[in-house]
């Protein structure tokens, strides 16, 4: 679910970059990347199934 | 380099990135290979590289404009790097199909180094940034427009391809079924 979100906010950023204003385009791709990186990172620390 | 040939070069990087955007959806759906939530992310940053061309046609070349797009590149370097890392041991057969020799996150973290190396470049032609003598409004030509809507509709696919694809839950490590598909 949080990858269809992220997919619409950067369709969203898109659309604001394009139509609406410069800073607000500016400050939803500060708010997109930021959560890209947070989902980035809740997957990152996953422990990893492994056996030796 | 001036500020109408700057703005022809970021309209035909979005059509680049449409192409990318274009031929993972094609893998996707041609050999019924599902991205997984890393290949997803990835996907994520390609059509995130593509709002600083799209600043750029609509207000001009700026140089924020282009690090925003650095910032995407950047993001997804790394994640794809985490990527290929996962798959470095010998004897693992990698993530889906080698399209060219080469898996799909192979080719990303290759896609992301060339984005990095490419906007450094167009960073080093200052003229594009200088005011025009008489300021005006010049509204984006048809190429440019259309590489824009291109992009965008190709990203809002992806937002009902994940959609299929993971339900309202998580999405699977390993997805082979799409969720919201699975009762048809």
């Amino acid at each position: 679910m949080e990858f269809t979100a992220l997919f619409l906010a950067a369709v969203v950023v898109m659309l604001a970059a394009w139509r609406g204003s410069r800073q607000l385009a500016l400050g939803l791709f500060a708010l997109v990347i930021a959560a890209s990186l947070a989902t980035y990172l809740h997957h990152a620390t996953d422990t990893l199934k492994l056996s030796f | 380099m001036t500020r109408s040939v700057a703005i022809t070069l970021n309209a035909l990087g979005l059509y680049a990135i449409s192409l990318v955007l274009a031929a993972a959806f094609a893998a996707q759906l041609l050999l019924h290979e599902l991205p997984c939530p890393l290949c997803l992310l990835q996907r994520i940053q390609f059509a995130l590289l593509a709002i600083g061309p799209i600043m750029n046609v609509r207000w001009g070349p700026r140089a924020s404009h282009y690090a925003l797009s650095l910032f995407a590149a950047a993001a997804g370097f790394a994640f794809s790097t985490r990527q290929v890392l996962l798959h470095i041991l010998p004897g693992d057969p990698g993530y889906g199909t080698a399209l060219l020799g080469y898996h799909y996150y192979t080719l990303a973290l290759i896609g992301f180094a060339l984005s990095i190396v490419l906007i450094g470049a167009m960073l080093l032609f200052d003229r594009q940034f200088e005011p025009e003598a008489a300021p005006k409004f010049d509204a984006p030509d048809l190429f440019a427009t259309c590489a824009v809507w291109l992009v965008i509709a190709l990203t809002a696919l992806n937002v009902v391809s994940t959609l299929l694809e993971c339900g309202f839950g998580a999405c699977a490590d390993n997805p082979v079924v799409y969720e919201l598909l699975r009762r048809w």
